[in-house]
């Protein structure tokens, strides 16, 4: 298994390109998630030009336990970026024939799926301890009162945004795999939301249909967005799911496992 | 002698194409094999059935008596058609990786860069290589595991004749090894340099196969020209006196010198002695023994 991460890996680390889409990706999601203060600053400043005025310290973006879902939610945002890097790995294999090479010097197919599945769970494990990082340091810094108990409520929206990062990362996979070429993959990639959105409108007009709308959380992005619950509404008084749902996790995980799947089986059935 | 690979009723369609068509084949541990066949003839689609790239439609192979798994394969050195590697990567880099899939032996590839001369440039990315290198680095990654077969499909593609004589020589070196290779080219005079055995395909079928040696058996041809024993050019028509000699079978004039070919039993030394005992004394005799390129003409025509 170590040695399949290390063959893969090795692909990468000369690879400039790599390193750029990853660093530029580490570098705006470290300093995007934790200058949320600043922006809420601006914002009250842009308030007091109009005459009135916006406490930001009673807004608590960054404080325990509320930071776990705002930033977890926030970075969930840039795992496009990665994603984009995990197609640019795949479909250079196709392009390049290096994967046809890599089957001929004694790689299974299965093997190379996990190669590349095996380099998105560290990206994944990455990310999250990124951002473990980062809700740390903001946190303390910003939490004017430190409860510990406090501090791990709503930890469990780590191990969300590792599904939802590794499951999204698997989809880009298994849509590299499928198109093999980097530029409609990377399109096809970034309109998925709006195509299963409107597959998803169309199916549960309202009126029509009614009795299947508890469908919706079975389609696969959707069950990727469901990990992590769009946050910030609370401060505008609102209800809000503020844990993570097991049937989200099950749903993404199923999922999971199959974007994956499909990944070998397309691999085992073609010549390359 | 151990058999190395041998194949059965091996096919592949691609849709209506028939590729591949119910080929039989055997290599022996130690034979330099040629794989000959015009463009299309699914030489390719044959070697990449054997390394595992193409799913065959129907029949069966086995590696060293063993059914193919990517076990096999990483002791087995091959390159299909181009070489292939991570163009952002140096050649040194790229031969770590081979070694790393292969489970070979990294110490191997300093050595392995001797071989094929590219030591010097071994730190350059892949891609400001030129075409004879990489070419050179493909062979040099198919030994990088120090195989017991290596398959080679048409490694001197495209190179300049000095290319070719270079890759020519690796190939003879490697041989020499004892080394068990297959090579599939469209090129006879390469095939018939350094293989010991061949085989012809066409359409996707199995013509001929057999030892190179034998095809220069058989009948031969040779070639004449000649004067009068006073040092004076013959006056009649040479192929007339030609025909009168028992061993000839055709005669042909090609640029002024005549072709003759023997009938079984005769030799050019016969020939000689029969001119001479006419008073006519030969300015150029050669023996010309079939090549094969003659044999694989001859091999498809019959095909029709």
């Amino acid at each position: 298994m170590l040695h399949l991460l290390k063959i893969d890996l090795k692909k990468m680390t000369s690879y400039r390109t790599f390193w750029i889409i990853c660093g530029l990706y580490f570098i705006t999601l470290g300093f995007s998630t934790a200058s949320g203060m600043e922006i809420l600053k601006w914002i009250a400043s842009k308030f007091e030009d109009f005459g009135s005025s916006l406490n930001v310290n009673r807004i608590p973006l960054y404080h325990f336990p509320d930071i776990w879902q705002n930033l977890i939610w926030f970075s969930g945002l840039f795992k496009l970026v990665l994603s984009i890097m995990v197609v640019i790995s795949v479909t250079n294999e196709y392009q390049y024939r290096t994967l046809r090479q890599n089957i001929i010097d004694g790689m299974s197919r299965f093997e190379f799926v996990l190669s590349k599945v095996l380099t998105n769970l560290l990206l994944s494990v990455m990310s999250v301890g990124m951002l473990l990082l980062i809700v740390m340091v903001t946190g303390l810094i910003y939490t004017p009162e430190l409860i510990w108990s406090d501090m791990l409520v709503g930890t469990e929206f780590l191990l969300a945004y590792f599904i939802e990062i590794f499951a999204f990362l698997s989809y880009a996979l298994m849509l590299g795999i499928f198109v093999q070429r980097s530029g409609l993959t990377i399109v096809l990639l970034m309109l998925s939301h709006m195509i299963e959105a409107i597959i998803k409108v169309n199916l549960f007009r309202e009126g029509l249909n009614p009795s299947i709308g508890w469908l919706k959380q079975f389609f696969p992005l959707e069950s990727i967005t469901n990990l992590v619950p769009l946050p910030f509404a609370r401060y505008a008084f609102q209800e809000i799911q503020d844990y993570v749902s097991i049937t989200a996790v099950a749903i993404a995980l199923g999922w999971t496992v199959l974007f994956n799947y499909f990944s070998y089986l397309k691999l085992k059935k073609s010549d390359i | 002698m151990e058999t190395v690979l041998s194949i059965q009723k091996l096919t592949k369609n691609f849709g209506k194409l028939c590729a591949v068509n119910q080929l039989d084949l055997e290599v022996k541990r130690g034979q330099v094999f040629g794989m000959l066949g015009p463009n299309g003839s699914g030489k390719t689609t044959t070697l990449g059935m054997l390394m595992g790239v193409t799913n065959p439609t129907s029949g069966s192979f086995s590696w060293f008596g063993e059914p193919s798994t990517h076990l096999t394969r990483k002791k087995i050195g091959a390159v299909l058609e181009h070489p292939i590697f991570y163009p952002y990567l140096s050649g040194q880099k790229n031969l770590e990786l081979n070694a790393m899939i292969k489970g070979a032996n990294p110490a191997n590839i300093a050595k392995v860069l001797d071989i094929v001369e590219l030591s010097a440039r071994k730190d350059d990315k892949y891609r400001t290589y030129s075409l004879g290198m990489k070419q050179r680095l493909a062979i040099a990654s198919a030994l990088v595991s120090d195989p017991i077969i290596l398959i080679l499909d048409e490694p001197t593609n495209g190179l300049d004749p000095m290319g070719i004589a270079e890759i020519r020589e690796i190939v003879k070196r490697i041989a020499a090894d004892g080394k068990t290779i297959i090579l599939a080219s469209h090129l006879l005079d390469e095939v018939q340099k350094v293989c010991t055995h061949f085989a012809v395909l066409r359409r996707g079928k199995l013509m001929h196969s057999g030892p190179v040696d034998e095809v220069g058996k058989g009948e031969e041809t040779v070639e004449v020209m000649a004067h009068l024993a006073n040092g004076q050019a013959y006056q009649d028509d040479l192929s007339v006196l030609l025909q009168q000699f028992v061993g000839s079978a055709t005669i042909k004039k090609e640029n002024g010198i005549f072709q003759v070919m023997m009938k079984d039993g005769f030799h050019s030394q016969d020939l000689n002695k029969f001119l001479f005992e006419k008073g006519i004394i030969s300015s150029h005799l050669v023996t010309k023994k079939k090549t094969l390129e003659r044999q694989f003409l001859e091999i498809l025509a019959e095909a029709h």
